[in-house]
């Protein structure tokens, strides 16, 4: 820049002078081409700074030959100016002068130029005022804007505006992301306050988009925003659970037990390995949010489309759920209580044969196996439901306080949680106490200083669904014949931990003949254990940030995080006695105590550097991001056990909570072992992003990210992601200024490149070195009384190993319509995964499990979402919300690596529970055999293709369809493993959502319902459990088939008809179900009558989840999750209570 | 505001610059924190020829059901045994011969053979690849070629034509391949054995003093000799076997008992007879410090089953038990007979008949009730469930198990056997009759040769002779797996077989369909069992 020229400013006037510069630039270029042709021959050199423009004209007459005259009473001619002018001819610099004045000038002859007022220039004001948001906050950045001009500003820190408006009778818009857009027509007036009121728009939301927030409105992709009510007051202790049904293309699939994660998956199932989306809890990147509190949750938002992912890179391709907890707001302190307290019921209990039913079932399968001795079932006379005697009605408790206030420096919040949550199974309870903290510093107007913290302390309930012990105590249940009583009886037994005889009530074991193996009396184990494991976790989350605001349009914003927790498992394992409920002798079940002691620690650091531009020029808009950021994660596990068998000499390990570590004084050194395991991986990624607008009217968002991660060989660490996404605000249209009918509608599309760090196990266990497998453990020679390590790979490791991508796409409507009372939204997405990193199982051929990258999977779909509001008057008011999302998924190749093209995944029985990932079909689809019937009698196997070649059979046996032969081309007449088939597709066709909410005055009633269609389930349970297991029968034995014309569809009671045990269509079912999720009832107290009592808001709740399923299967629940290629299982778990809870909610 | 704004540019460019100019690298470039192949260097080679022996005691196809299930259980004097709904499918697949091309056993049976192929391949290619050839690596090649062997010979007597594997596997696909005749598989084990015999020392004593049951020369010439006899290359025979006798590494024990006795501390493991034994050790209290088990399945699976019994009795699974066709067919004067078959109901001998002086509860029904599931047990294996190593390794009630019972794999009464029905058969009558005498003379107690019990043999004729070694071998090794592939081998398996079901293709054992769907349809079925 040449010429430089800045009157004296005032301030907050910088807006307006920027503009200025640029049209003085413009100006001075054109002036400067045609100077020759101008007035005056005498060109000006000059630069002066905050000079009065009279002394500025003192100046050009002490230079040239033209003389000024003017009135020195003239106000504008006292202005102070920065002028830098070089060569310039008179009207230029006259020009830059006056232009900011309401002087006029006039070349006389013999140059005099004479210098007035403007008769008719407007006189210009100087509007000063301040905005506010929800609460009296001071809106930073919000837009002040001159009505049908360009002009305008945009408020500071402290929510302060000046601006310079051509006269005091203009309208002012006021305008700031979140907020509805507020008119104000100044009317003279030069002191405006302005309080903007929160958007109820769906389209003005704020949601955050990763490395910032943005209004909904700019955005170009797919972003639902659920409140942190939604899932404060249900009774879950994961609020993930909470989100079931309430966003269109989130599929959650819960379970019963207390804080467990749901399986979770966005859009789809885009990976063999890594299915769950990632969690960015207030800017920190994690695998769970376990540890949150429901209360402190401020805002839900769910990432779905590439264009909001794409900034995600490797982590992008599974969604993201942004977490934002709580902060202060701004005003007076606020003090608010929440409590609620209920009950959790099993509902939906599967059916099991009772002591008659077992009996009879039991000697016809002895019948059928060739005994002709009946079984002696003396000793076993009870008629136990197994189910019931492992249940309990659970309680269920939260309760939250929270305190937080502001002053103009300052801002706290702080939260104290205490939960209390019990399953339905017996002993299960889970209990936790968080803390949460933040505090937002205002250094000086630039500087803002902030931390967060959220700490957790959690006793996990007894491990009662078997996740490290492998007992499932629902599953163990099921198993045990009900002639077993559930009861005790009392012996006098020898003290197990002295030297003297007590008396003991004593659990009943099993029948040793009947069930030896694998099945035992969970009652025997769970009461005996259940009190007997210390199960704890600490986590520690937090968060410190410096947000600097420089050169007005710049944020500069570091963050360094860290997530380090700790979990300490020690379970006890005592001395206690069975009884053989034959001859009622008493043993031991065990003659050893031992503890077992785990210690995991986790460590997580991030730390984020984001600089963001935010600008409007005119028309254009601008927000521009750019960042870089690095990620850590490290886990460090150590597990020690010892051990005491007791003896003339030593003593067992007491039964007292004192002693349950390794070292505890009465171990056997000899028993005593310790191990540990650990790892880290590491990410540098830098990243960008541009969010565009035009008139508001167009926009254009533009996101990159390079990652590089530790996982990968150098060769191939680096990678890109990127997206693009286009949106068109039709509604903003002139042609659409005369309809009536749409308030907003805006069409919008994305396409990007994400990626999948997903290199694990096919169990979806992370590997965090893939290029470097571990020796397996315990890989020991012997020689003699001597051992000696072996080095065993795990598995080959692939030197070309790079990440898997996803190829992402959507095109999309969002509307509102009705005044506002509509809102409607559509998308079609389309997400091509490539490069699949595939865990290949080779064990058939002698091999070890390779990882692979190759093929590729494609997941398309629609979702839409609507709601509805009506405000019939002013006391009755009905919302009424409902989404559903169609969605498809086929596998379109895998790897070359992968010979006859099928992943496989075995489950019971030679992987007889079968799910075949193969291209053409649904990821993790289920094979088998088809059932036509039950081959009635001889004649009619004569009859039928044979089947001898899947093993013997006989009449009662399933009567499998022919369907191919091995040229593929159709029946072939006989039954073979080649006609084994697709049976069934875990992935529903499309899910839905419901809900509905009528407040009437202090009332509202709210209810949600979910459902899916279309989907199978593969029941494992009372048809393949191991036939080296003597298990109860389910239920539906009873209608078995027993002779001729007798079943054609229950087979032969037998475990020695192995045919039977293949799986097929007998397995499958429909897996569609639609759930009343919740249903509240809840009644605001009157504020003016509750003030009496210094009480802001009184609320009180009633609130029953789960109150009713339709399903169509035998399970406990129609929901079963899973990894990426084997879900849909139903293993005879899952039970979902019923949760009934009342609540309360006070705010000081 | 300046300095403000220089310090924060400052900060934008010098961060990023930092981590990925210095310290991006050295962030991004991490390892396991435990040691992978890469980091044994040297020691790889023999590290992965001791996963060859982990292959051997931990897998389900060498020591455990599948192996009993193969070998023993699927001949005339060996039953599933345990109880009568313990793995009723074994009695279809095994006993009566309906074999089925997929199921657990056969599975395991299959995939672990493979395993140990591919294992041993990849010891010899990391040898080959970084040119070892000293002595120690030389060693390691001699046994992963040993392993190699056994592993083909067992395939080959069980499926007969098989797929050859004789390249490491560094592309999954490469290891799909058609089946190869048995013929040629025969010469690769011969050029294994080759291998093997040339390299492997003479005694475990040349590895050091703390390898006893490592693979020596004469466990190679031992399994040459097999894979000889089983092509009735008699010459080969005699050669093999007069080698290792002539090597004086190994003597008959002079008790029969003795060869199966397992004491604390390994006592009585890897015996003079010994030419080669899988090797478990159980440490003391084991039954909760998984750091010192180091056992197997073998012990555990042919223990006593409990069913009914006082816990005392839950030794193991109680699998491969003696058939009423060998206890009737057995003379009762064979003192070989009361040491290898134990009854339910009775004393069990005590030290002198191979027992621990316990008296067994008595057998009741099928499903065990009450009592025991079984008339008869294998004592040879109950001979090694020595009660003081109960007490030690900590397994005793609810914890029943056995799991540091070596399984004999190779043992001396082979070789003596082998060359006596070699010479035999190639019509050297005496050095047969004088080898089976040295067998019948120890089974006797060592009373000389003008014993009444167990009396000596004198060679008549061929036939007479032949008899009389298929009679001794079917005592001497009875329950131990041999004969159900000892009937096969001499053309006896459709006379003594065929009432439980065993027609001429039951000789080969159809391949798993799993492997054949793996490979596309490459790998292609026995064609008698299409």
């Amino acid at each position: 820049m040449k010429c430089f020229q800045t009157a004296a400013p005032k301030p907050s006037q910088s807006k307006v002078l920027l503009v200025m510069k640029l049209t003085m630039l413009m100006m001075l270029f054109f002036t400067l081409n045609v100077a020759a042709n101008g007035f005056g021959q005498d060109r000006i050199s000059m630069r002066v700074k905050k000079t009065e423009i009279s002394g500025v004209l003192r100046s050009i007459e002490e230079q040239t030959n033209y003389r000024f005259l003017y009135n020195n009473d003239l106000e504008d001619i006292h202005e102070k100016v920065s002028l830098n002018v070089k060569d310039a001819g008179i009207s230029d610099v006259m020009n830059l002068l006056l232009g900011r004045t309401n002087l006029l000038y006039q070349l006389m002859n013999d140059n005099l130029i004479v210098i007035k007022e403007d008769p008719n220039a407007p006189v210009e004001v100087v509007v000063r005022g301040k905005v506010t948001g929800e609460g009296g906050t001071p809106l930073l950045g919000a837009s002040v804007q001159v009505k049908g001009t360009t002009t305008g500003t945009s408020t500071n820190v402290e929510g302060n505006f000046s601006l310079t408006v051509a006269d005091a009778n203009v309208t002012l818009v006021i305008s700031s992301v979140g907020y509805d857009v507020q008119e104000v027509a100044l009317a003279g007036k030069t002191e405006v306050n302005v309080s903007l009121v929160l958007s109820t728009k769906v389209m003005d939301q704020v949601v955050v988009i990763g490395y910032g927030t943005a209004s909904k409105r700019d955005l170009t992709g797919s972003i639902v925003k659920v409140s942190g009510k939604e899932v404060a007051d249900k009774p879950n202790t994961n609020p993930i659970s909470s989100l079931q049904g309430k966003v269109a293309g989130l599929s959650v699939v819960n379970n019963g037990t207390p804080g467990a994660q749901p399986d979770i998956r966005i859009r789809g199932t885009v990976s063999i390995g890594q299915v769950h989306p990632l969690y960015v809890v207030d800017g920190i990147f994690n695998d769970n949010i376990d540890y949150l509190n429901p209360n402190d949750i401020e805002s839900i938002e769910i990432l779905k489309d590439p264009s909001s992912l794409a900034i995600f890179g490797v982590k992008g391709a599974t969604g993201v759920i942004a977490i934002t907890t709580k902060r202060a707001k701004a005003g007076q302190v606020t003090v608010n209580l929440n409590t609620s307290y209920g009950f959790k019921k099993l509902v939906d209990k599967i059916k099991m044969a009772n002591a008659d039913e077992f009996k009879i079932l039991f000697d016809e399968e002895r019948i059928n196996n060739g005994f002709t001795d009946p079984y002696d079932y003396s000793g076993l006379d009870a008629n136990t439901d197994w189910i019931d005697a492992v249940t309990q009605t659970g309680n269920f408790s939260a309760n939250n306080l929270s305190v937080s206030g502001s002053s103009e420096r300052n801002r706290f919040n702080f939260g104290l949680g205490y939960t209390f949550d019990e399953g339905i199974i017996r002993h299960e309870k889970l209990e936790r106490l968080t803390v949460s903290l933040g505090d937002e510093l205002k250094i000086n107007k630039f500087i803002k200083l902030g931390i967060n913290l959220n700490a957790s302390r959690q006793d996990n309930p007894y491990d009662a669904i078997g996740i490290s012990s492998g007992f499932n105590v629902l599953d163990a249940a099921r198993k045990v014949i009900p002639l077993i009583s559930p009861g005790t009886k009392n012996f006098y037994v020898k003290n197990p931990y002295g030297t003297d005889s007590l008396n003991m009530d004593i659990y009943s074991a099993l029948d040793v003949g009947l069930q030896a193996a694998g099945v035992i009396n969970p009652l025997v184990k769970l009461e005996n254990e259940w009190d007997k494991t210390v199960n704890r976790e600490y986590r520690t989350v937090g968060n410190v940030y410096v947000e600097v605001n420089f050169l007005k349009y710049f944020t500069f914003r570091p963050t360094w995080y860290a997530d380090v927790s700790n979990l300490n498992k020690r379970v006890y394992t005592p001395l206690y006695y069975s009884y053989d409920p034959r001859t009622l002798v008493p043993s031991l079940e065990s003659q050893k105590t031992s503890v077992v002691e785990d210690d995991k620690t986790w460590r997580k650091f991030q730390q984020d550097y984001i600089l963001t531009f935010k600008r409007n020029f005119g028309d254009h808009g601008v927000t521009a991001t750019a960042g870089f950021t690095t990620f850590y994660f490290g886990n460090f596990n150590r597990t020690g056990r010892s051990s005491q068998a007791g003896g003339p000499t030593a003593l067992p390990i007491p039964d007292d909570e004192r002693f349950w570590y390794i070292t505890n004084g009465f171990q056997d050194p000899s028993a005593t072992s310790a191990n540990s395991d650990q790892s880290e991986y590491s990410t540098v990624s830098y990243l960008a992003r541009a969010l565009y607008n035009y008139k508001n009217k167009y926009f254009l968002n533009a996101s990159f990210r390079d990652d590089a991660s530790s996982r990968l060989p150098e060769v191939n660490r680096h990678q890109q992601f990127w997206a693009i996404g286009a949106a068109w605000d039709i509604s903003k249209e002139d042609f659409m200024q005369s309809q009536q009918i749409f308030d907003f509608l805006k069409l919008k599309g994305s396409v990007g490149v994400l990626g999948n760090q997903t290199a694990s196990r096919l169990d979806g266990t992370p590997l965090n070195y893939p290029f470097y497998p571990n020796l397996n453990t315990g890989s020991n020679a012997v020689f003699g009384t001597n051992v000696y390590t072996a080095a065993d790979p795990e598995y080959i490791p692939n030197p070309d190993l790079k990440w898997e991508t996803v190829e992402a796409w959507e095109v999309g409507v969002e509307l509102n319509a009705f005044q506002n009372r509509l809102h409607f939204e559509a998308n079609y997405y389309n997400r091509t995964t490539n490069d699949l990193m595939t865990y290949v199982d080779r064990s058939a051929l002698g091999l070890k499990n390779k990882l692979v990258n190759g093929g590729s999977l494609r997941n398309w779909g629609e979702e839409f979402s609507a709601t509805w509001r009506q405000d019939f008057d002013r006391d009755l008011r009905l919302d009424i919300a409902g989404n559903i999302t169609f969605m498809d998924n086929e596998v379109l190749s895998l790897s070359e690596d992968i010979p006859t093209g099928v992943l496989s995944r075995g489950f019971f029985n030679n992987a007889s529970a079968e799910s075949r990932t193969v291209p053409g079909m649904p990821i993790g689809s289920f094979f088998g055999y088809v059932v036509e019937g039950i081959y009635q009698s001889y004649a009619e196997i004569l009859a039928s293709p044979i089947a001898s070649s899947i093993g013997a059979y006989a009449p009662g046996d399933f009567k499998f369809k022919d369907i191919n032969g091995p040229d593929g081309k159709g029946p072939d007449g006989k039954i073979t493993t080649d006609d084994e088939t697709f049976i069934g597709n875990p992935t529903p066709d499309f899910m839905y959502g419901v809900s509905l909410s009528l407040t009437y005055k202090g009332f509202n009633l709210s209810v949600d319902g979910n459902g899916v269609y279309g989907n199978e389930i593969f029941r494992t349970w009372g048809s393949l459990e191991s036939p080296f297991q003597r298990v109860n029968y389910s239920g539906d034995k009873i209608n078995r088939w027993h002779g001729p014309g007798t079943s054609n569809w229950v087979p032969i009671v037998s475990q020695e008809h192995r045919f039977n045990y293949n799986g097929s269509t007998y397995n499958i079912e429909d897996g569609s179900y639609f759930r009343i999720r919740n249903i509240q009832l809840g009644y605001n107290f009157d504020r003016n009558l509750v003030s009496k009592w210094k009480i802001r808001d009184l609320r009180l709740f009633v609130n029953v989840q789960n109150a009713k399923t339709w399903k169509n299967n035998y399970g406990y629940t129609a929901e079963y999750g899973g990894d990426a290629t084997a879900f849909g299982y139903d293993n005879a778990g899952g039970a979902i209570p019923m949760t009934t809870t009342f609540g309360l909610n006070v705010t000081f | 505001m300046k300095l403000n704004q220089r310090i924060f540019w400052g900060l934008i460019i010098i961060i990023p610059l930092l981590f990925s100019g210095l310290g991006c690298k050295k962030f991004l470039d991490r390892k396991p924190l435990t040691a992978t192949l890469d980091d044994l260097n040297q020691g790889a080679l023999e590290g992965t020829v001791l996963n060859l022996y982990n292959i051997l005691r931990g897998w389900g196809g060498f020591s455990s059901l599948p192996w009993v299930d193969f070998h023993s259980i699927r001949d005339d004097d060996a039953q599933k045994g345990s109880d009568a709904s313990d793995g009723r499918e074994i009695n279809t697949e095994f006993e009566t011969f309906q074999y089925t091309k997929d199921d657990w056993a056969p599975n395991t049976y299959w995939n672990d053979h493979f395993l140990m192929i591919n294992t041993a391949n990849n010891a010899i290619y990391s040898a080959q690849s970084s040119n070892l050839t000293d002595e120690a690596s030389l060693r390691n090649v001699g046994e992963a070629c040993f392993f190699m062997a056994y592993a083909y010979f067992e395939l080959v007597k069980t499926y007969g034509d098989v797929p050859l594997i004789n390249f490491p596997i560094l592309k999954p696909t490469d290891a799909i391949q058609p089946k190869s005749p048995a013929s040629r598989i025969y010469e690769f084990i011969d050029s294994n054995l080759q291998v093997a015999t040339q390299y492997l020392p003479l005694t475990t004593l040349d590895y050091g003093n703390a390898y006893p049951g490592r693979l020596t020369k004469g466990a190679a010439n031992s399994l040459w000799a097999q894979t000889y006899l089983f092509r009735q290359d008699w010459a080969r025979v005699i050669a093999l076997c007069n080698e290792v006798i002539s090597s004086s590494q190994y003597s008959l024990a002079p008790e029969f008992s003795d060869i199966w006795r397992e004491g604390l501390q390994g006592a009585g493991k890897n015996g003079p007879e010994s030419i080669w034994e899988m090797n478990a050790d159980v440490g003391q209290n084991a039954v909760s410090n998984s750091a010192v088990y180091n056992g197997t399945q073998w012990g555990t699976c042919q223990q006593v089953r409990r069913n009914g019994a006082p816990i005392e009795w839950n030794l193991g699974w109680g699998w491969n038990t003696p058939t009423d066709k060998l206890v009737n067919a057995w003379p009762d004067d064979d003192p070989r007979k009361a040491k290898t078959i134990l009854y339910s109901g009775q004393f069990d001998g005590g030290p002198a008949l191979g027992g621990h002086g316990a008296t067994l509860p008595a057998y009741t029904n099928p499903d065990g009730t009450g009592g025991l599931a079984q008339k008869y047990w294998n004592k040879k294996l109950y001979t090694g469930n020595d009660p003081e190593m109960r007490n030690f390794t900590g397994f005793v009630n609810n914890n029943g198990d056995a799991g540091w019972i070596n399984h004999r794999i190779l043992r001396y009464a082979d070789v003596i056997l082998m060359l006596a029905e070699a010479a035999n058969e190639s019509g050297d009558g005496a050095t047969a009759a004088a080898n089976l005498e040295l067998i019948r003379n120890r089974a006797s107690g060592n009373l000389g040769p003008s014993r009444t019990i167990v009396p000596v043999i004198p060679f008549q004729d061929q036939g007479q002779m032949r008899t009389a070694i298929k009679n001794e071998r079917r005592w001497e090794f009875a329950m131990e797996g041999y004969r159900f592939y000892d009937l096969v081998r001499w053309g006896d398996a459709i006379s003594e077989l065929s009432s439980l079901g065993y027609t001429n293709r039951c000789r080969f054992y159809p391949i798993p369909q799993q492997a054949i769907t793996l490979s596309g349809g490459v790998l292609e079925q026995n064609p008698e069992w299409q």
